[in-house]
């Protein structure tokens, strides 16, 4: 959190002095709308970064700067003299309290009302007579320079002089400097070229052979480079998490102050970037959040109302390509209205009446962009004065970046921010297609998998081919294809294909001749010519020096319109659990029994197949069990008679609560049961018939399986005994009940399966009327029952392991 | 004025190149090609650790490469903070330059005129004055400009 408010105050203070220059020339011409915006924007930012932080005093006072400037923005005010001075007078006091914040002093309580009452379109008065602290401020305008460092609240921003002394009295935590990023570039490429002499040197060594006396410098020069090499990256770099981290709080206060409840879903936190990235898109970030949250999502009722979830998602996710960074804010809100920007749009001029029909929703959507622009209806605290987008928009393409908006109504909206990266270092993919390598950003890559194996499901539909994954067609490239290459050697159905995931959601397959390798790679940047082809985001250099292609697969994908804009992510991912569970309904596992019979069980019961040792299965009790991962779960399919073979695979069936094991002789595959079942009416196990390449194969019927045989894993889990507390029961009494299966009960656990008690005890504590709600084992001292009661000598072992049996099997049960 | 100019022959013409903007002049080893770029981009080299794009001069200007003879090395120069390598026929010399580029009546063909700033006399006689980024941007941009 310190480094956020260092951030916090560094970053007020820069806007401070770079505002300096506007604010003056804002005095001297208040109708200047240019100056007006700027000023604006940095109160509203101010206030923004209040919502970080708990500066009350603060966030009231941008808030009331914000206010009267957004009425002279809107035309409702005009902006005049005394407006300018209280204005001003507001963001002096802005600047004395970062400094405040910054030495963690206390400032000062009173004055804040006043300077916010001067706002007041009525209160000329008030702020040149009543309140000195204004009238000061109006007089210190004319003569900034001149003011010493301890002045009232007044000039403390138009003395420049004033910034440079603070640092002598405020002790600096951490001792930093700035460096132009020219000077770490050098650096950098200095390491990479000292890298590359030394792999250079290496091999020259490698070929001379062993030299003890060069062998061990060279070694140290290695180790040093490596570290320096780390360091130097690091210098620049940072995992986007640093700005992610803050976002969940941000989330979460701005729903709890507007009654909204929000979920928030970060993907893609060890993407890393520059620092100054990271600083660029925070700010668009937290507005584009604020955004979603203030005006997208709808109160809890109203998503109920629409048959949503009450809980909405806001997701951001962050992916690299190259030097090109993309970041996705998506919500699953109201969306945006069309028709609303749009008159909106011509109420304000930005837009003609005639050219309405002409605009394509697209288009429309973009206008949100627009300086000034707002459909709220009601200004919040929060937003809603639509300074957020034009400054987001601002920012990005201040760094050579973009901004983008897509909208489904009543299903949400999607923000792809794009920034570039010119210098990084990214997780890549190295891929070989006609004979030539190229790069694959590793954060697209979902998975990859050889084409040969049956699950893929090559096919060939027009000019696309599609392949299956999990249950999906997805649209197949073929890397030769898409850059022109003459195919390899390898005949279709041999390739490897890679499985990405763009930003956007989508997926698709690539096909590529073969894998070569993965690691960091350098990203650098390619001549414009180059780029201008669209298919590549930088080049890299392999270990021998070799420079190769990095692939731009958001472009690729987007040149074979494989890159769903208009749909949102939300609502894709809603989609692709709905076809999830549609494709599973009808896929099945097939196996072997000990019968030799093939039958198939559906897959999504299936948890895992397990391979067993013959040791673990238990066919003492009368149903076989065995222990996998310290569970106790029943076994059924077991042929009658000692267990087969010295290994015995297990499907591992699952419920969702209860497990069930289910031996077979042999797993065959995964498959899709195409057509449909037959029922059967003899075997309650069986839930039908059904065809696969001709044979008949039984389903198992999973309702009667798990009646006959589920158990939940927590029963057969071990249970709990709980010891009399005694040497005795600690040092000889536990081992004994530990090897019967048991837990003992340490002081922490509550309840417990069974209780033993000396017997002695227990009569003393029935006599007191302490009620047992847990079977308990009564142990007494002599060998030789004294009476009737249902008690076990101390040392009859197997006694004793019995009734523990016996409350376990009757536990067990009864759960 | 006399200005430092690298010569060098391009499709078989004498051509000068600025100096100043010439940062070193390489042995070219394993060129990668650009598969779908354009047909002047012979492909990308590395210099030391730096990603070069190779330019094949004479498919820029708009020639067949494969009628001249090809330097083994390259020229390497900075255009706009990228680093370009510039395959020619030959690379010559460097001289300097007596007196500032100038145009000749009828110009230098449609090809030269794109891509040179004049003709420059120097020590070693004539010599067409290339202009960089005319010349980096490719054959299309050229003929869009024209």
């Amino acid at each position: 959190m310190d480094d956020l408010l260092t951030d916090f105050i560094a970053e007020t203070r820069e806007m401070l002095e770079a505002s300096e220059g506007e604010i003056i020339a804002w005095e001297s011409d208040p109708s200047d709308r240019a100056r007006l915006d700027t000023i604006f924007r940095f109160v509203h930012t101010v206030k923004g970064n209040c919502g970080f932080f708990d500066f009350p005093r603060l966030a009231g006072l941008s808030h009331a700067a914000e206010d009267a400037l957004a009425d002279c923005r809107s035309g409702r005010r005009e902006a005049d003299s005394a407006l300018v001075t209280a204005v001003l007078a507001i963001i002096d006091r802005i600047a004395q309290m970062v400094d405040a914040i910054e030495a963690d002093e206390d400032f000062a309580q009173d004055g804040d009302d006043a300077l916010i009452a001067a706002l007041e379109p009525g209160a000329e008065e008030l702020s040149t007579g009543d309140a000195p602290i204004v009238s000061d401020e109006s007089q210190s305008q004319e003569t900034p320079a001149a003011h010493p460092a301890a002045h009232p609240p007044a000039s403390a921003l138009l003395d420049g002089s004033d910034e440079a002394k603070r640092p002598d009295n405020t002790p600096a935590p951490q001792r930093s400097i700035r460096l132009p990023v020219d000077l770490l570039d050098r650096v950098m490429s200095g390491v990479s070229d000292m890298v590359l002499a030394r792999n250079d040197l290496a091999h020259r060594l490698r070929q001379a052979g062993t030299q003890p006396t060069i062998d061990g410098p060279f070694e140290r020069l290695t180790t040093i480079l490596a570290d320096v090499r780390d360091a130097i990256t690091r210098m620049r770099m940072q995992r986007i998490e640093t700005l992610f981290s803050a976002l969940p709080r941000l989330v979460r206060d701005l729903s709890a102050d507007l009654g909204k409840q929000v979920m928030v879903d970060l993907e893609g936190g060890d993407v890393e970037l520059d620092r100054e990235m990271i600083e660029t898109i925070r700010d668009p970030i937290t507005h584009l959040i604020r955004n979603a949250i203030d005006h997208g999502m709808e109160t809890p009722s109203n998503r109920l109302a629409m048959g949503k979830r009450e809980i909405g998602i806001m997701a951001i996710s962050a992916r690299q390509s190259g030097n090109t960074i993309s970041i996705v804010v998506s919500d699953d809100g109201a969306g945006i209205e069309p028709g609303r920007i749009l008159d909106k749009a011509i109420a304000m001029g930005l837009v003609q009446e005639t050219q309405r029909s002409q605009l394509s929703r697209e288009d429309i959507l973009q206008l949100i962009f627009e300086p000034g622009f707002s459909t709220a209806d009601e200004v919040s605290s929060v937003s809603g004065r639509g300074v957020g987008l034009d400054v987001v928009r601002q920012n990005l393409e201040r760094v050579g970046g973009s901004i983008k908006v897509t909208s489904t109504q009543d299903v949400g909206t999607m923000f792809t921010l794009q920034v570039p990266l010119t210098l990084s270092i990214i997780a890549g993919l190295t891929v070989e297609a006609g004979e030539q390598r190229f790069a694959i950003p590793q954060s697209y890559v979902e998975e990859i998998i050889h084409a040969s194996s049956k699950a893929l499901d090559f096919a060939q539909m027009g000019e696309t081919a599609l392949v299956t994954f999990r249950g999906n067609r997805v649209p197949c490239l073929m890397l030769t294809d898409v850059l022109d290459l003459e195919q390899g050697d390898l005949v279709q159905g041999q390739h490897t294909m890679v499985m990405l995931r763009l930003a956007s959601g989508d997926l698709f397959a690539l096909a590529v001749d073969r894998i070569h390798s993965h690691g960091d790679v350098v990203v650098k940047p390619l001549a414009p010519a180059v780029m201008k082809s669209g298919f590549y985001a930088g080049s890299t250099l392999l270990d021998d020096g070799q420079p190769i292609l990095l692939l731009d697969m958001t472009n690729i994908a987007a040149e074979y319109g494989l890159v769903s804009d208009a749909r949102s992510r939300t609502l894709q991912s809603l989609e692709e659990t709905q076809d999830e569970a549609e494709q599973d309904t009808c896929r099945a596992m097939v196996f072997t029994d000990f019968n030799g019979r093939r039958r198939a069980v559906r897959l999504e019961l299936v948890k895992r197949i397990e391979t067993a040792p013959r040791s673990v299965i238990d066919l003492s009790a009368s149903t076989p069990r065995a222990v996998i991962d310290g569970l106790i779960l029943p076994l059924i399919g077991l042929p009658d008679g000692p267990v087969p073979s010295e290994k015995v695979r297990l499907l591992r069936l699952n419920d969702g609560s209860s497990e069930l094991l289910y031996a077979v002789r042999d797993v065959d595959d995964a498959t899709e049961l195409d057509t449909a079942l037959k029922p059967v009416a003899d075997d309650p196990l069986i839930e039908g018939v059904t065809l696969l390449n001709g044979q008949t194969i039984d389903v198992m019927n999973g309702y009667e399986l798990f009646a006959r045989f589920g158990e939940t894993p927590e029963a057969a889990e071990k249970p709990v005994c709980r010891l009399p507390d005694t040497e005795w029961a600690r040092t000889i009494l536990s081992p004994l009940v530990k090897s019967a299966g048991y837990t003992v009960a340490n002081s922490a656990d509550k309840t417990e399966d069974v209780a033993i008690w000396f017997d002695d005890e227990y009569e003393a504590a029935v006599a007191m009327d302490v009620a047992f709600d847990k079977p308990v084992i009564r142990l007494r001292d002599l060998p030789d029952a004294s009476d009737s009661a249902e008690t076990i000598y101390r040392y009859d072992g197997e006694g004793l392991v019995n009734a523990l049996r016996q409350v376990r099997s009757a536990g067990g049960r009864g759960s | 004025m006399n200005d430092l100019l690298v010569m060098a022959q391009i499709a078989g013409r004498r051509c000068a190149l600025p100096a100043h903007d010439v940062s070193s002049v390489i042995e070219v080893g394993a060129v990668t090609p650009v598969p779908r770029a354009p047909d002047f981009i012979a492909g990308i080299t590395a210099m030391r650790s730096q990603a070069l794009t190779v330019i094949d001069c004479r498919c820029a200007l708009g020639f067949d490469p494969d009628n001249w003879p090809r330097d083994h090395r390259a020229i390497v120069v900075k255009v706009e903070n990228y680093s370009y390598a510039l395959r020619v026929d030959t690379i010559e010399d460097i001289t300097t330059s007596a007196g500032e580029a100038s145009q000749v009546p009828g110009g230098f063909g449609r090809e030269w005129s794109r891509a040179s700033t004049g003709m420059v006399e120097t020590k070693d006689g004539p010599a067409l004055l290339l202009d960089l980024p005319q010349l980096i941007s490719g054959p299309e941009a050229l003929a869009g400009a024209a």
